[in-house]
């Protein structure tokens, strides 16, 4: 009898899983995929709300190519509770589902601050493709938006907004923007360029209440003078999707908020319960900790390493990077490792008249975590963004650099050359062996 | 606070839009040091095809802008740096600029040229030149990083020489290699020393009339500019990188080119050295002791650890970084001397140690003076000391022929301008009037203020003629390439005055048309149809033979022109006593230029149409030259 | 598979590669779109050119989040432009830095070997990028050590 594979989830890491175990043993097991919503990427989604993507780009899987893979799909149905005893799932319909091995990659919602009248209707979150459709229809040219956190979710859909003809506000409770992406001073270099490009930002200031006045959302914050908006969007965080497995007796770290432990297959405390993606609590690359990396990356990775396991590989997974990259008004900021360590020796320079800022981290003679910020039409730059990363991962020795890095933050490509990284690198796979094509069936030829 | 601007174009300038032939970036940088004024002006199609670039279009912008009240240390003088419609693309070594200027040392018109990746840089900034008038309050260096353009405070650089100016901006800027290409002036600039250059990119430089004063007047201590990020568009791209192969072709298959091609300037010791043209102790010989086999190009290349350091585009073996091997500055890293480094910083004072030679050389660049100069200098010093015209007491050290570390105190005495080095400073013709005596007649210059470049002319009267009838400041037309294409005979007798003046005439204009494209006087070495082919495909022109000469003609007119309102005519067209004397030893020896002299300036006069009594191109020649505006100007009265 | 070899002794950092390679890019001569990028490895000399090693992980391939970079006829990761949103994720997740993004079309874009035909071999004069049949490999790493040894031993002083 083929194994019978459960993927719970439709995301990037369940749909990763799918595609790595086709990979892998070519059609020969079942898989059933037990998704909410029909699987797209949410990555793509804010440029679907710049409408330089129709809603038929987001979608990574159709019916007929999750058929083509042999895929059975119970789409629309919501997990409701795992009995790992009896390897069985329920879902939110009642249905029960056997399997041999699952996977419990249920991602993350977008959550809303405890402030009075911030979950009413009117005010969007930007999460699902769902609350972008309803953003795309109260986004509209002239109209007063208010995008409540300026973090990396409300500046991944910056643009977006702009590209509308909206005017665009943001509200920050921090004393500056990007508060979990970036330092201080790379924020200060952000805000004066989004400030140029006309963006509004108000910084240190706390929402207390928000109300609607004749069709108008007046937000009403703790010093200073009320913002109206036409649209509010929500844009304060995210919490995992694990209150359904709260009675499965499978470990997870604060009651699921902190992710469900996993050993280095991602395997849950239950052998045949595989977890990944933003619910996963995995390896960190750089510190070797278990820690949430609620990122896209981590997400493709932890699918695909889940799924050649499953498919009876044994793939032991080194750790998720964490990293992030967002592109504001062509102005590019990114950040990898643990760009924000009290205990590391930190490098910074800035270069103001050309909008370029680095910081690099280090322990010892290891680079563990680095920042880069300018501007998205300097290739030079992105040059920089992937070799920084590059030393990050390959966590090579770079004592003998240290001091000219010191004088000269700018200068890394000789060094990520001269410690022969792409050497290191090259032999580097996620999965043991090279990937091929991704294949995925893809809805936008359709 | 410095004054900074971004460059927006001036407004008075909105005609109809005209297509933009290729090749051109179709503005002109403008900067106003005085005011901190940055602008941008746009030029038309026809300007374009009218002055093409370079030293074409510095020329006309010279002529218009700067009047015969205006000397070099005016601040409404113009400091131009153009470069050309091939900069930039696949043309071998095409990152060239031409610095054009009214300069020190002749009071006339400058037109000098150096390349690396400037001029490819500024065009892919959007500028086809900048042009640089008034005068900075502090001293300023001019940063352009695409539409940003800023005149900023360069207190910091004040007194670097120009590779620790160019490694100064580059920690500021946090940029490496490439991607900052810097221009500037060294202490000799900045102390006005009158034949102080402008050096680049690690090695180039624009050397001659006192660019380097100038831009010193000026208070500009360098211009940056970031590698830039803007398109640049072929009119038939294909044809034009078939031009480029094709040229490429040439260069390393030509036996005219293929030494170059592989050696650069290297092979100009031995080869000059048998006809008696390598300038050996300030012309007092032309025979050495020393075993020639040495100097082979190879033996000076590979004597050092060396790395290729091309310009921009560039496939020629020619340019390269040296590090010193051996010696009291072994470990450091040099600039492959020219065969004008070889011979400045060498031979003509008596240095015949590689490693002293390449040394000095680079230091020449460092500190930032014109190494032929400074090799008439020196050498004349070294000679006057030699024969006791000069005393250890007037000159402030006992300099030898021979004595390189002695050299080079001299040079950091001229350009601090310290002690006799402030009278050496003011250019070899003018310290030798000052010294006067038996002295004088041992410098070397031309009656207009010039010098020679690298050579004995007394064995190449070809580059003699030149180099005295010139409106540059330096050779403009000598050292025939492919003149069979144009009608002139291939070989002719180098000591017979009618032949050489023909041919120096019959040529005046390929190098103004080469110096007008944007690239390199050594990568162009191929024919001129072959460059009006590059040409024709950047830009959709249909550009020939004959309009490149035209064009080259029409610059050299304007030029001249200029040089006569500034006063400068055919009486100053003459060598110092020792340029023209009989050599005294050598292959050249039985020939004595001045013989022939008036004899040869007649014919040359004939041949370029120039008038020979006022020395103005005739109205004729202007007319036919389609210049109706100059012969208004020159012959109104 | 036929891969770029690059022999950086070679090099003269002329920059005629990032010419054509640009020119292959956009359609004219704009180095600050060439995926093949040259760079000093001491001071101001020893230049060496760089681009895509067109690595077996793919890493810009498997974190693309809508499939738009495949592996071509040549064997080379390539990017769809019609596929591709310009998210930029993929060039965070190769650690080569030699994915790129186009501001101007807003898509990512690499080296994808010309498709069999490289224009950055058939520019450079020296042959320091030559196409040809080899394992893909760590082409700078020698020469960038040797060379930087010299640039940081000045540093210490």
């Amino acid at each position: 009898m083929p194994t019978r594979h459960l993927i719970i989830g439709g995301g990037t890491a369940g749909l990763n899983a799918i595609r790595t175990i086709r990979e892998e043993d070519r059609g020969a097991s079942e898989i059933t995929l037990v998704s909410a919503e029909r699987p797209y990427s949410r990555m793509v989604l804010p440029y679907y709300l710049g409408q330089s993507i129709a809603e038929s780009h987001v979608f990574t899987a159709t019916p007929a190519s999750l058929a083509a893979w042999k895929v059975k799909t119970l789409i629309g149905r919501r997990a409701a509770a795992l009995d790992p005893e009896a390897n069985a799932l329920t879902l939110d319909d009642g249905t029960r589902v056997e399997y041999d091995d699952c996977l419990i990659a249920t991602g993350s919602r977008a959550a809303r601050p405890p402030i009075p009248g911030a979950d009413g209707p009117g005010l969007h979150s930007f999460w699902t493709l769902e609350e972008a459709r309803a953003v795309i229809a109260a986004v509209t040219p002239g109209r007063r938006v208010v995008m409540v956190g300026a973090g990396f979710i409300s500046f991944t859909i910056l643009n977006a907004i702009l590209s509308r003809g909206a005017r665009l506000t943001i509200v920050e409770v921090a004393p500056r923007i990007l508060p979990r992406m970036v330092d201080a001073g790379c924020a200060e270099l952000v805000a004066g360029w989004l400030t140029r490009h006309g963006v509004a930002i108000r910084t240190g200031v706390t929402v207390t209440r928000i109300e609607e006045r004749r069709g108008t959302r007046i937000l009403h914050v703790k010093k200073g003078e009320a913002l109206p908006a036409d649209v509010v969007i929500m844009a304060t965080g995210i919490r995992t999707n694990l209150e359904w497995l709260r009675d499965s007796g499978i470990d997870m770290a604060e009651g699921g908020q902190g992710g469900i432990l996993v050993d280095d297959h991602l395997r849950s405390s239950i052998r045949n319960v595989y977890a990944a993606g933003d619910v996963a609590r995995g390896r960190n690359l750089i510190t070797g900790a278990p820690e949430v990396h609620a990122i896209e990356p981590t997400a493709q990775e932890h699918g695909r390493v889940v799924g050649a396991n499953m498919a009876g590989r044994d793939v032991a997974y080194r750790g998720s990077l964490l990293m992030n990259i967002v592109e504001v008004c062509h102005l590019d900021i990114a950040s990898f490792g643990q760009w924000d360590d009290a205990a590391a020796e930190v490098y910074t320079a800035v270069r103001p008249d050309r909008s370029q800022y680095r910081k690099l981290l280090f322990h010892g003679g290891r680079l563990t975590g680095a920042m880069i910020c300018g501007p998205a039409k300097d290739i030079w730059t992105t040059n920089d963004v992937g070799i920084l990363k590059g030393l990050v991962q390959s966590g090579v020795d770079l004592s003998a650099w240290k001091s000219h890095l010191e004088r000269n933050p700018f200068d890394i490509k000789p060094a990520f050359m001269a410690t022969h990284n792409p050497g290191r690198l090259l032999p580097q796979t996620v999965l043991g062996r090279p990937s091929s094509s991704p294949d995925l069936p893809q809805s936008v030829n359709a | 606070m410095s004054p900074t601007a971004t460059a927006k174009p001036s407004s008075s300038t909105s005609r109809p839009a005209q297509p933009l032939p290729g090749g051109y970036a179709g503005k002109l940088l403008r900067v106003n040091l005085s005011t901190g004024k940055v602008w941008t002006q746009p030029w038309s199609p026809d300007e374009m095809r009218e002055y093409l670039g370079g030293v074409g279009l510095g020329a006309k912008i010279l002529y218009d802008e700067v009047g015969p009240k205006v000397h070099w240390d005016h601040p409404e003088n113009r400091l131009i740096m153009a470069t050309g419609p091939l900069a930039g693309l696949p043309v071998w070594g095409t990152g060239g600029l031409s610095v054009i200027t009214r300069g020190a040392l002749t009071g006339g018109a400058t037109s000098t040229q150096a390349n690396g990746f400037f001029g490819a840089a500024l065009k892919f900034s959007g500028y086809d030149a900048i042009v640089i008038q008034g005068q900075a309050k502090k001293l300023s260096y001019l940063y352009i990083n695409d539409d940003t353009v800023q005149v900023r405070d360069a207190a910091h650089l004040k007194g670097k020489d120009t590779w620790e100016t160019q490694q100064a901006l580059e920690a500021e800027h946090g940029l490496s290699g490439h991607r900052l290409s810097v221009y500037s002036i060294g202490p000799a600039g900045e102390n006005l020393v009158r034949f102080a250059a402008i050096q680049g990119d690690y090695g180039h430089v624009a050397s001659k009339n006192g660019c380097g004063a100038v831009m010193g007047k000026k208070r500009l201590k360098a211009v940056c500019i970031v590698r830039g990020t803007k398109a640049l568009a072929a009119h038939d791209t294909r044809g034009l990188i078939q031009a480029a192969d094709d040229i490429a072709h040439d260069l390393k298959t030509d036996p005219t080119t293929s030494t170059l091609y592989h050696w650069g300037t290297l092979f100009g010791v031995t080869n000059l050295y048998k006809l008696g043209v390598l300038p050996i102790k300030n012309y007092t010989t032309n025979v050495t002791t020393v075993d020639m086999a040495g100097w082979e190009p190879a033996k000076l290349r590979h004597g050092f650890d060396h790395r290729g350091h091309q310009c921009s585009a560039c496939g020629m073996h020619h340019c390269h970084i040296q590090v010193i091997r051996k010696g009291p500055h072994a470990g450091e890293r040099v600039d492959e001397p020219e065969y004008e480094g070889w011979s400045g910083a060498g031979w003509q004072i008596g240095v015949t140690d590689m490693e002293a030679v390449s040394w000095l050389n680079t230091r020449v660049d460092r500190a930032c003076v014109d190494v032929n100069e400074f090799g008439w200098v020196c050498g004349w010093v070294m000679e006057c000391m030699d024969k006791g015209y000069l005393t250890e007491k007037q000159v402030g050290l006992n300099l030898k022929f021979g004595d390189a570390e002695g050299a080079y105190r001299l040079l950091q005495m001229i350009s601090h301008r310290e002690g006799f080095g402030d009278i050496l400073a003011e250019g070899v013709k003018r310290a030798a009037e000052k010294v006067g005596g038996e002295a004088a007649r041992c410098a070397i210059y031309t009656r207009k203020g010039a010098s020679p470049r690298g050579h004995d002319h007394r064995g190449r009267w070809d580059e003699m003629l030149d180099t005295c009838t010139s409106s540059n400041g330096t050779m403009e037309s000598a050292n025939p390439t492919h003149q069979t294409e144009i009608g002139l005979p291939g070989r002719i007798n180098p000591f017979d005055g009618e032949q050489v003046a023909r041919l120096t005439g019959g040529i005046l204009g390929r190098r103004h048309f080469e110096d007008s494209l944007g690239g390199c006087s050594f990568t162009f070495r191929t024919r001129v149809e072959m460059l009006a082919r590059a040409l024709s495909a950047a830009t959709g022109w249909s550009y020939r033979l004959e309009d490149a000469m035209r064009l080259g003609r029409r610059t050299a007119a304007i030029l001249r022109a200029f040089n006569l309102r500034c006063g400068i005519g055919p009486e100053s067209e003459y060598p110092s006593e020792r340029y023209g004397s009989r050599p005294v030893d050598g292959p050249a020896k039985d020939h004595h230029v001045m013989d022939q002299w008036e004899r040869m300036l007649d014919v040359w006069y004939e041949t370029v149409g120039y008038d020979r009594k006022t020395g103005k191109p005739k109205k004729d020649t202007l007319h036919a030259l389609g210049l109706p505006w100059l012969a208004k100007d020159l012959w109104r009265k | 598979m036929r891969v770029l070899a690059l022999l950086p002794d070679r090099c003269t950092g002329c920059l005629r590669c990032e010419l054509a390679c640009s020119y292959v890019q956009t359609g004219s001569f704009q180095p600050a779109k060439s995926v093949i990028r040259v760079s000093p490895f001491e001071g101001y000399t020893s230049y060496a050119p760089y681009t895509c090693t067109q690595c077996a992980e793919g890493w810009c391939m498997t974190a693309c989040p809508v499939g738009a970079i495949r592996i071509n006829a040549a064997g080379a990761k390539d990017v769809l432009d019609d596929r591709c949103v310009g998210c930029k994720l993929c060039t965070i997740a190769c650690p080569y830095g030699t994915i790129f993004y186009d501001a101007d079309t807003h898509k990512a874009y690499k080296c994808n070997l010309c498709d069999g035909a490289p224009a950055c071999v058939e520019a450079c004069p020296t042959q320091a990028i030559v196409y040809r049949e080899a394992e893909t490999a760590d082409w700078l790493g020698d020469f960038a050590a040797e060379r930087t040894a010299r640039l940081l031993a000045q540093e210490v002083a």
